[in-house]
């Protein structure tokens, strides 16, 4: 019961919040409203009793990757009275889309007693589990061993996000003088040393 | 029969002409006309060598192909001759006539810079009708046929600055065309129905062909072959100058003399004779095909002549007077008396070559002027030139003894005897023909050589409409003179068989067997049989002749001809005025041309020009070439929009597709 | 109890808004990157319902590589955000029309 309330309770939160993502006109307000969404589903998947994953989503999604969106749009000169300009002719069509969306998703899953009869509409989510049960162990125990493959590949991909993520921003002083190694191994004798035949000079 | 020989014959010319044509600068005036004057020379000796192994030494005929040229699903298209009684009097009547004029020729066009051409192309034209009468199938026919027609229209508009002469050859191609399209489609019946174009396969298959009747739309059919025939017809009405496609002929009088002479009398008009007489075997099948024939000539003969009585200009009179004799020629095919057409083609052929080359005598005689108004009296100024033309009118009018006579009072007394629908018609039509005939002719005579010496008396109301502005009739010319012997040489050489060819010849050629195979008629259907029941001899044809009818109505004809033209000329003027309406629709050609003109070409020209306007600009280049190519490029520019570089609109219609997408999965699943 | 239709109903209504703001967003591409940060979450959201009514705890595991995407697509993007902003000066996404065909 108390569940239930709250479930509706962070989930009206949610939408609020989501809509307050799109409609803000301050992109910094945005962002705060986004890092709303973010931590009141992970507070729906706690009640979900996905924990791992509820904690996960703070710790890296609010923690750096918004953290990451704060820095850039305080960082960059964005013109507030140009962005006043907000929704142009075609705005109507879309949210038309969006309600299209919306009725035709729920219609799906709801109308015709969920999904064709596919799910039992009525069976909660939260079944019971063992008492010691730790969804932490659980992920862990299939992570390392069968997705051990993409986990190593995740974390590859991470690598190459940090250097494309370097790569595209980083911005050369102009000026400097730096050593260029490989121009410095490459240089020949010829461009350096010149022997030249003199006669020796008689001292006068 | 050695088919080298029978090559010899067309190809000699052909070579002269060749040369003639490519190499008349190097090899000079004299040599052109040596070497074409050679060449057909020796083609006339042939043909007589021809002529005599068929005749008096009884060679079969030859009929085989010499060269095959493609073989399409066993249609063979090849080139072959078929040598019998009938090519051999052809091919002996077109080099003797084609070597007169190549003699004429050295004297008429002395002072034509066109000289060497010319006579490449008489050359040529000798070619092109021996190949025509030679062949044995019906493509070296055509062949034959169309090349006559484009070296008519090359000697046609000869003087080729003239717009005249343009006109008059264009016009010539074009009724010509005419009559080769019913030829063509003649010449596909035969071939869709026997699926040969050999002369030996549709003969073979003229019975069979008489019975099956051809569908045309739902409800209407008709008999094959008679539609076969008609076709063909029109063929030969386009060629030989019938009613209606009669209209190029006189004004084809456009080119020199003696292309007038070779070409619009003796060889290329005959052509279409020629052909209905090979194909007998085929029209002597369908009574229908003759009548029609047969009315058609009769026409062609009595309503051209009527025409050369008003006319003022010697060659065309002459040519309105061809005209009338390709009606009789007709006439008699038309009723199933082919031999005595063949017969009076090659009289007809001497006396009508002799009388254009006399006409181009007097022409030049007067230096150029071809009004017989401006004439008179030129009988003591040209002699021979006088004698030779009296003994060609006199053939033409049917004098008793005379070549013309024999073959037409066969005629007239073959379609007396013929019970074919329109016989009835046909008879008054020639009949009166001999009437109009002999005046027409009279009337050219009287006015030309004897009478009052008009040209003198023209010396002061006289202005310059000559027919190329050079030299004039009185005066400083000189006085009409006899031609050089070039000229006068063929004259006389045309005068000989004029006067005898019809005695000599009528016993065996037309009563006789002389044709034999050559030419089929069924026997119900032999006129020719029944008046030669009473044929006594060439003697006793013309004593008996002086007492029937056709020949009082000649005589009526000088009489009237020598009252109204050299009597009492002004009577000719006053009746003239009394009979305006008649006199009026004479003189308009009964409006032929007009329509022609003014109606017809114009009509044919509108629809080209509104399928060249509508359906090739339009359509075509414009909706079908351009319009597919501005429709791409419009498409292009409409799905050019759709890149519009913003990533919002992407991603906007990708949203709306995923929405539309889940919309059409939840209504169809 | 939660009951798996009202956590789809909740997915597919943050998908949906996430998808709007997509497309009615005319002037901020950080907003548009904000969006898609929407969009993966409302996936994740599916994948955890399912699994846990399912009981099957892959759907958890894959929730955790798309968290991991996610952080290194976002973090690639804004870096794309800030040259982008250095050569145009301007986040309007009107501006950013050169691959106009």
């Amino acid at each position: 019961m108390l569940i239930q309330v709250l479930f509706h309770v962070f989930a009206v939160i949610l939408l609020l919040a989501a809509l307050g993502v799109i409609s803000a006109r301050n992109p910094v307000y945005s962002a705060l409203a986004l890092v709303m969404c973010f931590i009141t589903s992970a507070a729906i998947w706690l009640l979900i009793e996905a924990e791992f994953l509820a904690v996960v989503l703070v710790l890296v999604y609010v923690g750096a990757v918004m953290v990451l969106f704060l820095f850039v749009v305080m960082m960059l000169d964005i013109n507030l009275a140009e962005l006043r300009k907000g929704f142009t002719r075609f705005a109507w069509l879309g949210w038309i889309t969006a309600a299209a969306l919306i009725v035709e998703i729920t219609g799906v899953v709801w109308a015709r007693g969920g999904l064709g009869g596919a799910i039992d509409a009525h069976r909660s989510v939260v079944a019971p589990l063992p008492a010691d049960y730790s969804n932490t162990l659980e992920l862990g125990k299939l992570l390392y061993t069968r997705y051990a493959y993409p986990f190593e590949l995740a974390a590859v991909l991470l690598l190459v996000a940090i250097v494309a993520a370097i790569t595209l921003t980083m911005r050369r002083r102009t000026g400097l003088k730096q050593q260029d190694i490989s121009r410095q191994v490459a240089v020949r004798r010829e461009d350096r040393v010149r022997l030249v035949k003199m006669d020796a000079e008689k001292r006068p | 029969m050695n088919p080298n020989l029978l090559l010899a014959i067309p190809l000699l010319p052909l070579l002269a002409a060749i040369v003639a044509g490519l190499g008349g600068r190097l090899i000079g005036r004299a040599g052109a006309h040596t070497l074409t004057c050679l060449a057909v020379g020796v083609s006339c000796v042939l043909s007589c060598l021809v002529l005599k192994q068929i005749w008096w030494d009884g060679v079969p005929a030859y009929d085989a192909p010499v060269y095959t040229w493609l073989v399409s699903d066993s249609m063979h298209m090849q080139v072959g001759f078929l040598v019998d009684r009938l090519t051999a009097l052809m091919i002996t009547v077109v080099t003797f006539v084609s070597l007169c004029v190549h003699v004429y020729t050295i004297g008429y066009m002395a002072d034509d810079p066109g000289y060497t051409r010319f006579f490449s192309y008489i050359s040529l034209f000798t070619f092109s009708m021996l190949m025509l009468v030679m062949a044995n199938n019906f493509m070296q026919l055509f062949f034959g046929w169309e090349a006559v027609g484009l070296v008519s229209y090359l000697l046609i508009g000869f003087w080729y600055t003239r717009p005249t002469a343009i006109f008059a050859n264009l016009k010539a191609f074009i009724v010509n065309r005419v009559g080769d399209f019913g030829f063509v489609l003649g010449i596909a019946g035969i071939a869709f129905y026997t699926y040969s174009l050999d002369y030996r396969d549709a003969f073979a298959a003229a019975p069979h062909v008489a019975q099956a009747t051809l569908h045309l739309t739902g409800t209407t059919s008709v008999n094959a072959l008679t539609l076969i025939c008609l076709c063909l017809f029109v063929g030969a009405m386009g060629k030989s100058a019938q009613v209606p496609l009669h209209v190029w002929l006189p004004d084809s009088m456009e080119g020199p003399t003696p292309i007038s002479a070779l070409i619009h009398a003796a060889t290329m008009v005959t052509a279409g004779i020629f052909m209905v007489a090979r194909m007998s075997p085929l029209f002597e099948y369908s009574d229908a095909a003759l009548s029609v024939v047969m009315v058609v000539g009769a026409i062609t003969a009595f309503f051209m002549g009527l025409l050369g009585v008003v006319n003022n200009d010697i060659k065309r009179v002459i040519a309105y007077s061809t005209l009338s004799q390709l009606g009789y020629m007709t006439v008699a095919l038309g009723v199933s008396a082919y031999g005595a057409g063949i017969f009076h083609l090659m009289t007809h052929a001497f006396f009508k070559a002799l009388l254009f080359l006399a006409a181009g005598s007097v022409i030049i005689g007067m230096h150029h002027e071809q009004d017989m108004r401006r004439f008179g009296g030129l009988a003591k100024y040209m002699p021979i030139t006088a004698v030779t033309c009296w003994i060609g009118a006199l053939a033409l009018i049917g004098t008793p003894f005379f070549s013309g006579f024999y073959s037409k009072d066969a005629i007239i007394e073959a379609v007396g005897e013929s019970h074919r629908a329109g016989a009835a018609f046909a008879y008054w039509c020639v009949l009166l023909g001999v009437f109009v005939t002999a005046l027409y002719t009279f009337r050219m005579l009287f006015m030309t050589f004897h009478g009052p010496e008009r040209f003198r008396q023209a010396a002061h109301g006289h202005d310059a409409d000559h027919e190329d502005g050079m030299g004039d009739a009185h005066g400083h010319g000189g006085d009409p003179h006899e031609s050089p012997w070039v000229v006068t040489l063929p004259l006389i050489a045309l005068a000989i068989p004029s006067v005898l060819i019809g005695a000599l010849t009528v016993g065996q050629v037309l009563f006789g067997s002389y044709f034999g195979h050559a030419i089929f008629v069924l026997p119900a259907n032999d006129v020719t049989a029944r008046v030669g029941e009473d044929f006594g001899g060439a003697l006793q044809f013309a004593l008996h002749g002086m007492l029937k009818a056709p020949f009082w109505f000649a005589a009526a004809g000088v009489a009237a001809a020598w009252y109204f033209f050299l009597k009492r000329p002004e009577l000719a003027d006053e009746s003239a005025r009394r009979f305006r309406l008649l006199y009026r629709i004479l003189c308009d050609k009964y409006y032929f041309d007009w329509v022609n003109e003014k109606v017809l070409a114009p009509l044919v020209r509108g629809i080209g020009t509104g399928l060249w306007k509508g359906g090739d600009q339009g359509l075509i280049d414009g909706a079908m070439v351009n319009g597919t190519a501005e429709g791409v490029g419009w498409f292009g520019g409409v799905l050019r929009r759709v890149q519009s570089g913003y990533l919002y609109s992407y991603a906007f219609w990708m949203v709306i597709g995923l929405a539309a997408l889940l919309g059409w999965y939840l209504t169809h699943l | 109890m939660i009951t798996l239709v009202q956590l789809l109903i909740l997915s597919g209504a943050l998908f949906s808004i996430a998808v709007a703001g997509i497309f009615l967003n005319r002037n901020n591409v950080i907003l548009l990157l904000m969006c898609v940060e929407l969009l993966l979450l409302a996936a994740n959201f599916n994948f955890i319902a399912f699994s846990r009514y399912l009981n099957d705890i892959n759907g958890q595991v894959f929730v955790f590589f798309i968290l991991t995407v996610a952080a290194a697509e976002s973090a690639i993007g804004l870096a794309i955000l800030v040259v982008l902003f250095r050569e145009r000066r301007s986040i309007n996404v009107e501006d950013l029309n050169t691959l106009k065909g």
